[in-house]
């Protein structure tokens, strides 16, 4: 096991050396410098110049390329950001901190709703409140999540006013940004977890957990829920990494200062370090959630923990 | 034999699978008993209706498709198709317990082989073992079916097909049922296999005097394990006996005769097997008289219009008017 975590570490490393070489690589060839954008197209070309020559990006691509890897990598150092003129880790600390609160609390609920409400419709397969459960789900998947934060907003916030409408001062101002994000992910973990769940109690075992004279409880809790729950819990985890990249339309609809908005507004600005630094930063982040999602594995399915004893290589 | 208890008495049976579009007729009329620590084979090609007749038995048809259309099953007395919900959760696995085909998917794949044995014992808890008693019970277990205990913390990937077999044995019995059913336990092994697997849940059950409902379309097991048979075709029984009766009895269905004649012999002089020509009648679409009908050689006009009556020959039944045909390999 420890041998298969340390190999999939330093898998990470080539994986994030490519993330970061394409990312600069797009960033560099898209026209437009830092000198220009940050003094204005009227400034004095020799302004403008000065500012290039300071910020590095006279020099040669694959110069910059490297000069920023190896202060990244030797002094931990993201560069410079070329709106603030200051340390691009610094807002990396800030805004990520509302991120993360927004997708753990998005995950939670996203679990408990697409989870419970996916084992309810298998197991109550071709019942009314199974076949009311699946078309909720496809309405909510089907929902543009601006528009269904808009409409919480109107609701909730303006006609109720029982929740702020936006801002990220409390806990309250992240119930309805939370309920955008994840009701509409709920929707497919419902639609996951009902057919993971329908194919799974159709196996032979799960027979002879009833001949065994199991009650339908122990049957789904014990028997099925963990032979269904590899697909689930692989969904969860990539959505739970990718929504780490900031859910961009609840943080925009809310104005939360998330990784989101950070990333847009430093990709209009052309803000190379800033972009290259959360890019970075939220790739290693991303690797480390699917990493832990496999090992998660190991513990739902001895087979898949076997595996992994001898290196990642199947035993034939 | 009349003296002995009736353990299990299954009458006039009838199954059917009922979906939008048509009616499957699987099991017809199904009637037979079996006697505390007897076995009973039940005979016939895939499609007859006899792992529907075992799941009818055991309360565990699919509950959106299968109807019971008639009869009922008593087991020791009380009907089981009467019985509520929590009473056959009481019965299955303790009582009655069933081995199924296919040790490679019979077992969960995520839990470990000792607990799953330990399971049917926690269940059906009714000496209330402790835990460290119910531990010992499963070792006990393991070893009678040749299993070391130490493997009792693998999991089954990490059990041969065979050995699989063995545990879904051990979790059959660990209850001491008084009623084993076991659908086709060897069809999924190989040859050697099948014979340890066999002499050992014959050695069980004279053990524990269990009685067993032995499912198969090998009459090879059948004349080596059984006490009574059962030919089941198209959902009927169209001959049930004593051993004696099935394989030496002079009088036969047609198709019990075509089921000897479709098996390779040692001893006859090396020719052509007699396949039964055709096909089971659709189970959708039964015909009005001798579901046999169609590939009989002794077919006359009335066997394709009426049923025939069961001619009762000292318990020996057979469902045929011109019953009496000798045996295919015998004839000349």
């Amino acid at each position: 096991m420890t041998k298969f975590v340390v190999k999939r570490i330093l898998y990470m490393i080539p994986v994030l050396f490519g993330v970061a070489f394409l990312v600069f690589a797009i960033l560099s060839l898209t026209p437009g410098d830092p000198g220009t954008i940050i003094l204005g197209v009227t400034a004095k070309p020799e302004n403008i110049a000065a500012l290039n020559h300071e910020f590095g990006f006279d020099q040669p691509f694959l110069i910059r390329f490297f000069t920023y890897m190896k202060n990244l990598v030797l002094h931990q150092d993201m560069g410079i950001s070329y709106q603030y003129r200051r340390n691009v880790w610094t807002f990396i600390a800030e805004a990520f901190p509302y991120t993360l609160l927004l997708a753990v609390l998005s995950m939670i609920v996203q679990s408990i709703l697409g989870v419970s409400l996916g084992i309810f419709s298998a197991v109550r397969q071709y019942s009314t409140l199974d076949r009311i459960c699946v078309v909720v789900a496809l309405v909510f998947a089907s929902i543009p999540g601006f528009w269904l934060g808009l409409m919480l907003i109107m609701f909730f916030s303006i006609r109720l006013k029982l929740l702020p409408v936006f801002g990220a001062e409390s806990l309250a101002h992240f119930v309805l940004p939370t309920l955008t994000v994840s009701l509409t992910s709920a929707a497919g973990t419902l639609r996951l977890t009902r057919s993971a769940m329908l194919e799974t109690i159709r196996q032979e075992y799960i027979r002879t957990a009833q001949a065994k004279g199991a009650s339908e409880r122990v049957i789904i809790w014990k028997h099925a829920l963990r032979n269904a729950m590899i697909p689930v819990v692989t969904s969860l985890g990539t959505g739970f990494g990718a929504s780490l990249g900031g859910a961009i339309i609840a943080e925009t609809v809310f104005s939360i200062p998330g990784m989101g908005r950070l990333m847009v507004n430093a990709i209009n600005q052309k803000d190379i370090p800033m972009v290259m630094g959360a890019t970075l930063f939220l790739a290693f982040i991303f690797s480390m959630i699917v990493l832990l999602v496999d090992i998660l594995y190991a513990f739902i399915d001895p087979r898949i923990k076997e595996k992994y004893k001898n290196g990642g290589r199947h035993r034939e | 034999m009349s003296d002995e208890k009736k353990l299990l008495e299954v009458k006039d049976l009838s199954i059917a699978y009922q979906t939008d579009l048509e009616t499957v007729h699987a099991v017809n009329h199904v009637t037979f008993s079996l006697n505390q620590g007897e076995t009973l084979g039940l005979v016939g090609e895939t499609g007859a209706g006899k792992t529907t007749t075992a799941l009818g038995i055991m309360g565990l048809l699919p509950k959106r498709t299968a109807k019971i259309t008639s009869g009922n099953v008593y087991y020791e007395g009380k009907d089981l198709l009467q019985c509520g919900k929590k009473e056959m959760l009481g019965i299955r696995g303790s009582s009655i317990s069933m081995i199924f085909q296919d040790p490679m998917t019979a077992l969960n794949p995520v839990l470990c082989v000792g607990d799953q044995i330990a399971e049917t014992l926690q269940l059906h808890n009714a000496k209330h073992l402790t835990r460290e008693e119910i531990e010992a019970k499963v070792d006990e277990t393991l070893e009678l079916v040749g299993i070391p205990k130490e493997r009792k913390k693998e999991y089954p990937y990490q059990f041969s097909g065979g050995m699989r077999q063995r545990v879904v044995i051990a979790m059959a019995l660990i209850n001491d049922p008084s009623l084993l059913i076991a659908d086709e336990p060897t069809t999924a092994l190989d040859v050697t296999i099948q014979a340890q697997i066999l002499s050992m849940i014959c050695e069980l059950q004279r053990k524990y005097k269990t009685a067993v409902m032995m499912i198969t379309h090998d009459l090879g097991i059948v004349a080596e394990t059984c006490d009574k048979v059962a030919v089941m075709y198209a959902g009927e029984i169209v001959e049930y006996g004593t051993l004696e009766d099935i394989f030496t009895g002079d009088r036969h269905h047609p198709y019990t005769v075509g089921l000897f004649g479709s098996i390779p012999s040692l001893t006859r002089s090396a020719r052509r097997l007699q396949p039964i020509e055709g096909l089971m009648p659709d189970p959708t679409q039964l015909p009005e008289g001798c579901a046999f009908a169609e590939r009989c050689r002794y077919c006359q006009e009335i066997c394709r219009t009426t049923k025939a009556p069961v001619q009762n020959d000292h318990g020996h039944l057979v469902r045929c008017y011109f019953e009496g045909q000798p045996f295919a390999g015998e004839e000349d």
